[in-house]
């Protein structure tokens, strides 16, 4: 579904993604992990096509995310770390307007659709401005949703929720992917929500993936440390 | 075309949700709906006053009677050039400071980035938009004023006098819009919405007010040679310094377009429009200029990536 080849970007010296090579299968929870500042949100953003790489080539459903970048746009949804949406419309015109630009047919049933499925049918006609942080988040995801891409990018999806939005953030991953088969590509640096959430991992560190496997695998290759944490610090403390 | 049909749409609904925007247009509908009825007001009285010398006049079996006072109707409405020129300039300033930066600190530039749409299209998108909301904003003036003015001064204008007040929304669109333009580049340039906004609060002032006023200062230095008296005298008109630098203020070239097409300008106020628009062609290009300019520069700033 995803291939990367020696992707990378540039920012004059700066390299804030080196040499990134990755495989997401289709249908699986890949958790991208990294401290602040590891080339997270810059590999996401060349995924969706918001930067362009500097060096080497990534791929979505076999299309090249900069040459057949509107192809790509049709397949993918998005969800940024911290999103507020257009405040004074109502979710349901929030949804229609981003409908409207994916191009989405049937849309007043497309959007009855995901509100359902998000358990947001109550709401949908109150101002955005009026939710709380999970709400947003909750029409944040509505709105990647709406056209069915093949593939979700979510930024940091829990970052600011309390127990329970994140809870409820984790029900609804779990809830795309086996009902819809959507394949997600999440950043976290929460190491908690990845053993609970992701079938597949991958660990950035100052813009280089230091690995990237299933996160059963990952387990069997580190045997004596007992948690995820445990095996990211080691990975991490063994590459400085 | 329906990605920007659809960006522009969002605009208008956004624009007309907005309480400050929308208090600054109604105070911009109001004030010139004032404008006219004072003005319409005012020629009635002046009207009536010549009806009352004639009359007295004609009981005194006086021999002459002085001329009836010219009256162009299209002047009863100047003030408008004046709130188009300030209170417009300002309206559509706030429309656009925050069409780039606000999106982009809400994160919902990127949601629409993503979509299968260009950037260029994200920027014809919100120039449609903008553009919708002013000329719904002169049109309903145009409506409410013309309506207005009919009724309180009894007039009703001919052929080339509408000709002229349809040029005059015209220009103003075409004002207000570069004002939007200009304001949507400094948006696309900037992060900061509010550093945005005090920039073009100053741009405004400098070609509003500081440019003009600078201008008026050096028709002040114009001076008449009376070579029978030996005399010189201070003779306020425009000179070599005061035309150049009114140049560089689209707000004074709007202006002088304005009263010649509204009529304040005695000599041309009976001119055909088309003769009119010949007479100020330089001071047209001079108004279009900068926003043709800055629509330019605003969709090369859209394609970089900090754009985003």
């Amino acid at each position: 579904m995803l291939v990367t080849e020696k992707l990378g970007k540039k920012y004059g010296e700066f390299s804030a993604v080196e040499d990134l090579s990755l495989e997401v299968a289709e249908g699986s929870i890949f958790g991208f992990l990294g401290h602040n500042g590891a080339g997270k949100t810059t590999t996401i953003s060349m995924l969706t096509t918001l930067i362009l790489p500097t060096s080497g080539r990534a791929s979505i459903g076999g299309f090249d995310v900069v040459k057949d970048n509107l192809k790509v746009r049709s397949m993918i949804g998005y969800l940024p770390e911290s999103v507020t949406l257009y405040g004074d419309l109502t979710a349901t015109e929030n949804l229609r307007f981003f409908g409207r630009l994916s191009g989405v047919e049937h849309l007043d049933a497309n959007i009855e659709e995901v509100l359902k499925l998000l358990d947001f049918t109550g709401w949908k006609d109150r101002k955005v401005k009026t939710y709380s942080k999970g709400m947003r988040q909750r029409i944040g995801i509505a709105q990647a949703i709406l056209h069915r891409p093949r593939i979700l990018f979510l930024d940091e999806p829990t970052s600011g929720l309390d127990p329970r939005g994140t809870k409820d953030m984790r029900d609804i991953l779990l809830k795309l992917n086996a009902e819809w088969g959507t394949t997600i590509f999440m950043n976290t640096h929460l190491l908690s929500e990845v053993t609970k959430v992701c079938t597949d991992i991958g660990i950035i560190s100052k813009g280089r993936l230091l690995l990237a496997d299933s996160l059963d695998t990952i387990k069997k290759k580190f045997p004596e440390e007992k948690s995820l944490e445990e095996i990211y610090f080691r990975i991490e403390v063994g590459k400085r | 075309m329906s990605g920007v049909w659809t960006l522009a749409r969002k605009e208008v609904k956004a624009a007309f949700r907005d309480n400050v925007f929308l208090i600054i247009t109604g105070l911009f509908v109001v004030l010139s709906i004032i404008s006219v009825y004072i003005g319409s007001s005012t020629k009635n009285a002046e009207m009536r006053a010549y009806q009352d010398i004639v009359q007295m006049l004609k009981s005194q079996v006086a021999a002459s009677l002085p001329p009836a006072p010219a009256i162009y109707p299209l002047a009863i409405l100047s003030n408008i050039i004046n709130y188009v020129c300030m209170i417009g300039a300002v309206v559509a300033i706030f429309l656009g400071f925050e069409s780039f930066s606000g999106e982009r600190n809400a994160g919902t530039l990127r949601l629409i980035a993503v979509r299968p749409v260009y950037r260029d299209q994200i920027v014809t998108g919100k120039l449609l938009g903008g553009g919708m909301v002013i000329g719904l904003l002169l049109a309903v003036i145009l409506v409410f004023n013309l309506a207005l003015f009919m009724v309180v001064s009894g007039l009703s204008p001919n052929a080339n006098e509408m000709g002229r007040l349809i040029v005059f929304f015209i220009l103003a669109f075409l004002y207000m819009s570069s004002f939007y333009v200009t304001t949507l580049y400094v948006s696309i340039r900037t992060d900061d919405s509010a550093f945005g906004f005090m920039l073009m609060m100053i741009i405004w002032i400098s070609i509003s007010y500081v440019l003009p006023q600078l201008a008026d200062s050096q028709r002040n230095f114009a001076y008449a040679l009376n070579t029978t008296a030996q005399t010189v005298t201070q003779v306020p008109s425009d000179t070599v310094v005061s035309k150049t630098i009114e140049i560089f203020s689209p707000a004074a070239q709007f202006q002088n377009v304005g009263k010649d097409l509204l009529q304040v300008v005695p000599e041309t106020a009976v001119q055909g429009v088309f003769r009119v628009i010949q007479r100020q062609i330089g001071a047209l290009v001079n108004i279009l200029l900068p926003g043709l300019v800055l629509l330019f520069l605003s969709y090369r700033a859209a394609q970089r990536e900090d754009a985003l």
